[in-house]
């Protein structure tokens, strides 16, 4: 695999806040990649970055070999779709798309018709006439992106690009991004805080707390295996509970023994996660057992969330019963169960 | 109900302006119709004279001098108060309030006091004779004072904080996303302002500019003190009429003509910002 863009120790520094704090990454050409983070997590200092909008404060970023860490914006064969979208006002959707064009210097007729080509890929032919303050919020968010991929960009970044529309058009556009990045063949680096959003449309996902990278790696390896327990608890549901280690032998806070491979260099202090669905409710069989009691159960539609107090940990265990057998047995607040897991499935994390 | 208590707001000022400002220009304004009187006074014999004086080349010349002397202000007034307000603007957000206060500070002082203190600079012993002569410069220093020049200085100076205050509003308003969206396409500095920055913040200009006008080619203090004893625009013209040629008549067809020029400008202001702010409404967003 070829890395089209190398971010190398990029620093950046606001006064006394590192905001982006030594951060490396490779990124292979045509990947769908996500930096993921909470607010404050310098993914949107480190997009900005890679835009020309930052200075570094030290370290490189090279795409396609090629030092562009002092190239302005203006330069770059990379674009950015804004959060707010930033379309001109005053401008009309094909005026928009064109704009980039014209800044190329392209001739006329080309930019017409690459103009009314990508209006086509976006299904917004019908309202190339109108103006940005005429359209609906999902309308608008695909100029904005028809205005960047008609530049051809080698690079694309998207600033939460669905962060504005409402949960069904979200989930919708996820597929229709994916779709288009394929189409395009463009590398797609999308910023977000939203985990699910990350795991659905991304190759990769980098996980960024206080400016520092945690873990890089696909969807399914940062679900199955975080690296830290920060990662293991921003991704997805995770049930964490801390475990006395005793050399070899973990135990919980009832004294329950947890079988579990203690990964090298782990220390003393140390805790124990289980994700909600690899939780069995009414297991004997299985080797890590704990006895609770349901306090609420929640229904989802596609599953049954079970709450159960145990021993082992201050706030409720999170069990996720699939429909099927959530019907075959009925789970009531205040029944009497053990909750059981392999020891497969057990992770566990410096506290 | 809504509509009700809008109107109950509304109607004290409404009342206010009527009783003492409407009136009281319909009944001055009404004697332009009205003759002179030999002596002084009004003769009430209805007639078109005064207008059709109103076209003498005596003083439509004037007319046109105020009219290029206001708009010369308020291009320049336009100019300058813009790149204060985009400088404002580009400051760190904390530090604009102050700017601004300092912007209108000059304000809050005696329209005279102001205007004085251009003579004091300007004339032939002024401050910046002297200090030219500080500096070793010994040759003729030019006339400042009296001049067309002082009189637009003046009202550049005086109505300044007009447009910075209206072309700020849209500056500060200005999403900055939208000018690294220009620069992320493309575009440098220059073309990033003229294309996009300029175009959106234009209406805040425009009204600067047309207030500027409308003030300035009213006026009759700043040409007065800063134009010398001969230099006339509308204003002083105005002003003569109703206090010392005792032609009441006469002035208030030149008001009325003056109010005309106004009111037309303000309504194309008007009609102009508002198509600027809220496009064409007619066309509904469509979802999809």
């Amino acid at each position: 695999m070829t890395s089209l863009l190398s971010i190398r120790h990029v620093e950046k520094h606001f006064g006394r806040v590192r905001a982006v704090n030594g951060v490396s990454l490779d990124i292979r050409e045509n990947e769908f990649f996500a930096l993921l983070g909470s607010s404050g997590s310098g993914k949107t200092t480190l997009l900005r970055m890679l835009a020309g909008f930052e200075t570094l404060s030290g370290g490189q970023i090279l795409l396609n070999g090629r030092d562009i860490s002092n190239v302005p914006p203006n330069h770059r064969p990379v674009n950015l779709m804004f959060q707010s979208y930033a379309l001109f006002p005053h401008m009309t959707v094909a005026q928009n798309i064109a704009y980039g064009l014209e800044m190329e210097k392209l001739p006329r007729a080309e930019i017409r018709a690459r103009v009314d080509e990508i209006l086509g890929t976006i299904q917004l032919s019908a309202l190339a006439a109108r103006k940005p303050e005429q359209l609906s919020g999902g309308q608008r968010q695909r100029v904005a992106l028809a205005r960047a991929l008609v530049k051809r960009p080698q690079l694309l970044l998207l600033d939460e690009p669905l962060g504005a529309l409402d949960k069904k058009l979200r989930s919708e556009m996820q597929l229709e991004l994916k779709r288009i990045q394929h189409q395009f063949g463009i590398t797609f680096i999308i910023v977000t805080h939203d985990q699910e959003e990350a795991l659905v449309m991304a190759d990769r996902i980098a996980i960024l707390q206080h400016g520092e990278l945690v873990q890089c790696a696909p969807p399914r390896e940062v679900y199955e295996h975080p690296a830290t327990r920060f990662a293991a608890e921003f991704i997805g549901v995770m049930n964490v509970f801390p475990v006395q280690r005793d050399g070899m032998r973990l135990t919980a806070a009832d004294g329950s023994l947890i079988h579990a491979s203690i990964p090298e260099g782990l220390g003393a202090e140390i805790v124990a996660a289980v994700r909600p669905e690899r939780l069995r409710l009414d297991a004997e069989t299985c080797d890590n057992r704990l006895s609770g009691r349901i306090i609420a159960t929640a229904y989802h539609g596609l599953d049954l969330q079970v709450h159960v107090a145990t021993p082992a940990m201050a706030k409720p265990m999170v069990c996720r019963v699939t429909a099927d057998a959530a019907e075959a047995r009925n789970f009531r607040a205040g029944d009497l169960l053990t909750l059981g897991w392999n020891s497969a499935d057990t992770r566990l994390f410096a506290a | 109900m809504q509509d009700r208590r809008s109107l109950v707001l509304v109607a004290p000022a409404f009342a206010w302006l009527t009783a003492f400002m409407v009136v009281p220009c319909l009944l001055i304004l009404a004697l332009a119709f009205f003759r002179r009187g030999l002596y002084g006074g009004i003769d009430y014999e209805f007639t078109f004279e005064n207008f059709a004086m109103v076209l003498d080349p005596l003083y439509a010349r004037i007319f046109l001098k105020s009219a290029w002397i206001a708009g010369l202000a308020a291009l320049i007034a336009a100019v300058v108060g813009y790149a204060a307000a985009y400088a404002i603007a580009s400051m760190p957000r904390h530090r604009q309030p102050a700017l601004l206060f300092f912007a209108i500070l000059p304000f809050w002082s005696n329209y005279l006091v102001r205007t004085y203190a251009w003579i004091v600079l300007l004339n032939r012993e002024g401050l910046i004779v002297g200090i030219a002569r500080a500096l070793g410069f010994s040759g003729e220093m030019p006339q400042m004072l009296y001049t067309e020049g002082a009189v637009v200085l003046g009202l550049v100076y005086n109505y300044l904080p007009f447009v910075i205050l209206a072309a700020y509003a849209p500056l500060s308003r200005l999403n900055p996303e939208i000018s690294e969206a220009s620069r992320d396409l493309g575009a440098g500095r220059w073309t990033t302002f003229r294309r996009v920055v300029l175009p959106i913040t234009l209406p805040g200009v425009a009204t600067g500019f047309v207030f500027v006008f409308v003030l300035s080619i009213g006026n009759f203090v700043t040409p007065a003190l800063l134009g010398g004893g001969q230099f006339q625009m509308i204003g002083n013209l105005v002003y003569d009429q109703f206090l010392s040629a005792n032609d009441w008549p006469f002035g208030s067809a030149l008001s009325m003509v003056l109010i005309a020029v106004m009111l037309v400008l303000l309504t194309a202001q008007t009609f102009a910002n508002e198509r600027a702010s809220t496009g064409r409404q007619s066309a509904e967003p469509v979802d999809g």
